[in-house]
């Protein structure tokens, strides 16, 4: 998942380091640790680690051992992928206990402890499927394999576009792990550049990956200063890059980049008049329930929460049915069990609130307009929910997605069509007109800038193993070749 | 006809003269009518102080101001001394790399050339480097100074040179400008020009800048043709990070011997590599001829031993006087060695920005 990233956490160097977890790059020899470190801090500004961060001479070395490799055999590499993911969510790993790793990545992230768990269980869930999944993208009259009898007398074999898959990860969200297991099981030689912000689950995922199996040089985590992170993706045949809209921009021209950028996730309430349907008991509460839980679950961080909802008629009572759900949400620190909300230094929750109330500048903030900003009175500070109604659907504003619960609540029209609807990650389209709906749905699908389609009951963050969740990634790994034999 | 200058200014190698009496002498040739540039007697007519009079050690070199900017402009023939009379034998006009804005530019003298060289050879031997080698330099020659030293030290040595000329200048233009790739196509034409070399001669010293040996390092091919022939890695031109370098000497070329070299055309010479510097890698400079000092930007005032800070470099001798002249490199400011002025620096890297100017670095 997209979402806003961020970049690595700059701490001062010259902090206190107390006991800082070393984070070591895992080059094609082992691990590697540098006399260059960054300090990786919690949401307080606490130095809790210290990542390694490897030079351009160990990149460049490093993919060269990954191409020298050869790709494992696919049947024996589904099950080392199921045995660390197993490993990575309950085992310890790297002298990490699982609970201690969530722990961890709560605390440095700001991510609700909950959140975390769930993901560690989407990882686990994506690893042991992971053969199922590439299998499920594998275009139907294609062979996995040249032998197959497919081939005979001429026929199409699925086949890697390259050797070296690199992956500039994201920060925001642990579950972004679970995508580049996909890579690997294609027979990708994969080397991973964590994010400076929370480097811990890919640490510990490609860890498990090794303990269980994967050789050494087959799998990399190479921790790097974005001046040599470009090397990671010059020196890759292919890489799946996360970033905001500056990095998508960047590589848009690169046919050998995918990138992964904001989800703008939204939600459109087709029926005229629904607003009110939705405030009085009845037929739509469940509605606003996926409305809710599209903006707030996985804490308002994953490209996959609705930034926006377009409602047919007056937003105004549904803007203020959303406000009234979310006010109540608690402010607690990440790790505590009933945390929902994420958390930050207070210094950076105030420059995201400076940047909200500016963007919202003219609009009605239904919740927010005092601030989005709750002191924890340790440095840190929850980032607490904002509800935000336009009089229009300014696409502008609609595109201002912001790493906790914010949402824009516009009206729209048919006579609006499906323009404010475009450049969206997931879609959810609720509406009682069967036949209205249907047909905007056919438009839906048909737009290239949204890339899942949601219709009904379904909130924009449901994901399963096995459904794309930005396409397949093998769709952009793979090719089909012609084999005649 | 050529006046001869005080002894002291040309001492012996083996006898560090005393400083005061030194950076004296110095004052005396380069600010003197008969014998000073005609740049310096210009310029010192604009000081506030009397080179004279008021510098007397070689902490009153920080009364001079950062003149090498001006060093972009002045006619080369107006740096050289009178005092060389109309024979003065220039070896060459040497240019800086165009880092961080115009190059700048120095005349360069033969009796200079000659004890640098015989500075730096001596640093080899020491060393134990051999004599009578096969060097391949893949470096910048002219407008650079680089080139041109190497030259000699191989020569002195009894040694074949063969040359791959980089122009650092162009590659740095190409990632300035976004064409990273135009650059990297480059250095593997220069990596291939050199592989010809390896392959073919029984090259015994690889002078080189760490980029280069960075992609170099790449191919598995070269990294085996280096390690089977190669006794010394000579490099220089750009920074080496504390983790390359040690990436560099146990894992990439672990039985090579490493030599590496903190030029400057400022300084007219590089500041040589400390031996048995391990960890952290110790530039010592040609004092007192080149001098160190490692200061707080903002203060001016030396950091101490073990803090890093922006390095200040002095350069005197007959041929030439650029004193006090802030550079754009960091370092760790180090105890120098015993008889030697001013620091030792460990760990230089480029500052990011420079007289407003973004330093990049390229192969160079």
């Amino acid at each position: 998942m997209g979402g806003p990233t961020g970049t690595a956490t700059d701490v001062p160097t010259d902090a206190a380091p107390g006991d800082p977890v070393q984070l070591d790059a895992l080059g094609p020899r082992g691990p590697f640790r540098t006399r260059d470190r960054l300090t990786v801090a919690d949401v307080t500004g606490r130095p809790v680690a210290e990542l390694s961060q490897v030079p351009r001479l160990f990149v460049r070395r490093g993919l060269s051992a990954l191409r020298a490799a050869r790709p494992a055999d696919p049947g024996a590499l589904a099950e080392v992928i199921a045995r660390a993911g197993h490993a990575f969510a309950h085992g310890t790993v790297g002298g990490l206990s699982a609970p201690g790793h969530q722990r961890l990545v709560s605390r440095v992230a700001g991510v609700p402890i909950a959140v975390v768990r769930s993901a560690t269980a989407r990882i686990e869930r994506a690893a042991a499927e992971v053969e199922r999944t590439v299998r499920g993208a594998r275009p139907t009259a294609t062979a996995g394999h040249w032998r197959d009898p497919l081939t005979r007398g001429g026929g199409a074999v699925w086949a890697r576009r390259g050797d070296v898959f690199a992956v500039h990860a994201a920060g925001n969200h642990p579950g972004v792990h679970s995508l580049w297991l996909e890579a690997l099981m294609l027979g990708y030689r994969v080397a991973v550049r964590p994010s400076g912000r929370e480097p811990f689950t890919p640490h510990r995922l490609v860890t498990a990956l090794r303990e269980a199996g994967i050789g050494d040089d087959r799998l990399l985590l190479l921790p790097t200063d974005h001046h040599v992170a470009d090397d990671i993706v010059r020196g890759a045949d292919l890489s799946l890059v996360y970033g905001g809209d500056a990095v998508v921009e960047k590589y848009r021209a690169h046919p050998n980049v995918l990138t992964q950028g904001p989800g703008r996730s939204k939600i459109l309430l087709a029926d005229m008049g629904i607003g009110e349907g939705l405030v009085g008991a009845g037929g739509m509460a469940s509605a606003l329930d996926t409305v809710v839980s599209s903006i707030q679950d996985e804490a308002g961080v994953a490209c996959v929460n609705a930034t926006a909802v377009l409602v047919a008629g007056d937003p105004a009572p549904v803007a203020e049915a959303i406000a009234e759900r979310l006010a109540h949400l608690p402010s607690l620190p990440p790790e505590d069990d009933k945390a929902v909300l994420p958390v930050c230094l207070t210094a950076d929750a105030r420059s995201l609130e400076k940047y909200l109330l500016g963007q919202a500048d003219g609009a009605r903030l239904h919740l927010g307009g005092e601030g989005i900003v709750d002191e924890l009175g340790d440095g840190s500070a929850v980032l607490r929910p904002a509800v935000i109604q336009l009089d229009r659907p300014d696409a502008s504003r609609l595109g201002v997605e912001l790493p906790f619960p914010c949402v824009w609540v516009a009206p729209w029209t048919p006579e609006d069509g499906i323009g404010p609807l475009r450049n969206t990650l997931v879609l959810t389209v609720i509406g009682r007109d069967e036949q209205r709906v249907g047909q905007l749905v056919e438009r839906l699908v048909d737009e290239p800038s949204i890339s899942n389609v949601h219709v009904g009951d379904h909130p924009t963050h449901w994901m399963a193993p096995g459904v794309p969740h930005d396409g397949h990634l093998a769709e952009f790994l793979m090719r089909s070749k012609a084999v005649v034999r | 006809m050529a006046v001869a200058s005080d002894p002291v200014l040309t001492f012996p190698p083996d006898q560090i003269p005393d400083p005061d009496e030194f950076v004296q002498a110095a004052m005396r040739w380069h600010f003197s009518p008969e014998t000073g540039s005609p740049y310096w007697l210009r310029r010192a007519r604009t000081l506030d102080f009397d080179p004279l009079r008021d510098i007397r050690t070689f902490d009153d070199l920080r009364l001079f101001p950062n003149i090498v900017n001006e060093l972009r402009d002045v006619p080369a023939r107006d740096l050289v001394p009178q005092g060389y009379g109309p024979s003065a034998e220039v070896i060459g006009v040497y240019e800086s790399g165009g880092t961080t804005g115009a190059p700048k530019r120095v005349a360069y003298l033969a009796d200079w050339m000659d004890r640098y060289v015989t500075w730096s050879t001596r640093r080899m031997d020491e060393r134990g480097h051999p004599h009578g080698a096969h060097w391949l330099a893949m470096i910048p020659s002219g407008p650079h100074l680089w080139g041109e030293v190497v030259a000699r030290q191989a020569r002195r040595r009894g040694g074949f040179t063969s040359t791959i000329d980089l122009d650092p200048r162009w590659v740095k233009k190409c990632i300035a400008e976004g064409r990273a790739d135009e650059a990297g196509r480059y250095v593997e034409h220069l990596l291939e020009q050199g592989r010809f070399l390896l392959e073919t001669q029984d090259i015994g010293v690889l002078v080189v800048t760490p980029p280069l040996l960075e992609r170099l390092a790449e191919h598995e091919h070269l990294v085996k043709l280096v390690n089977e022939k190669v006794r010394v890695i000579i490099w220089s031109g750009a920074h080496m990070d504390a983790d390359s370098r040690h990436l560099f000497r146990t894992e990439v070329f672990p039985e090579v011997q490493w030599f590496g070299n903190y030029g400057s055309t400022m300084i007219l010479c590089g500041a040589v590599e400390r031996a048995g510097s391990e960890e952290e890698c110790v530039f010592d400079p040609f004092s007192p001829h080149v001098t160190f000092s490692v200061v707080d930007p903002g203060t001016g005032r030396p950091v101490p031993y073990g803090a890093r800070g922006q390095v200040v470099m002095n350069h005197i001798s007959r041929g030439a006087l650029f004193p006090n002249n802030l550079e754009r490199d960091v370092a760790t400011r180090i105890r120098p060695e015993a008889g030697q002025l001013g620091d030792s620096v460990a760990d230089v890297s480029p500052v990011r920005t420079f007289d407003d100017e973004v330093v990049i670095e390229g192969v160079y």
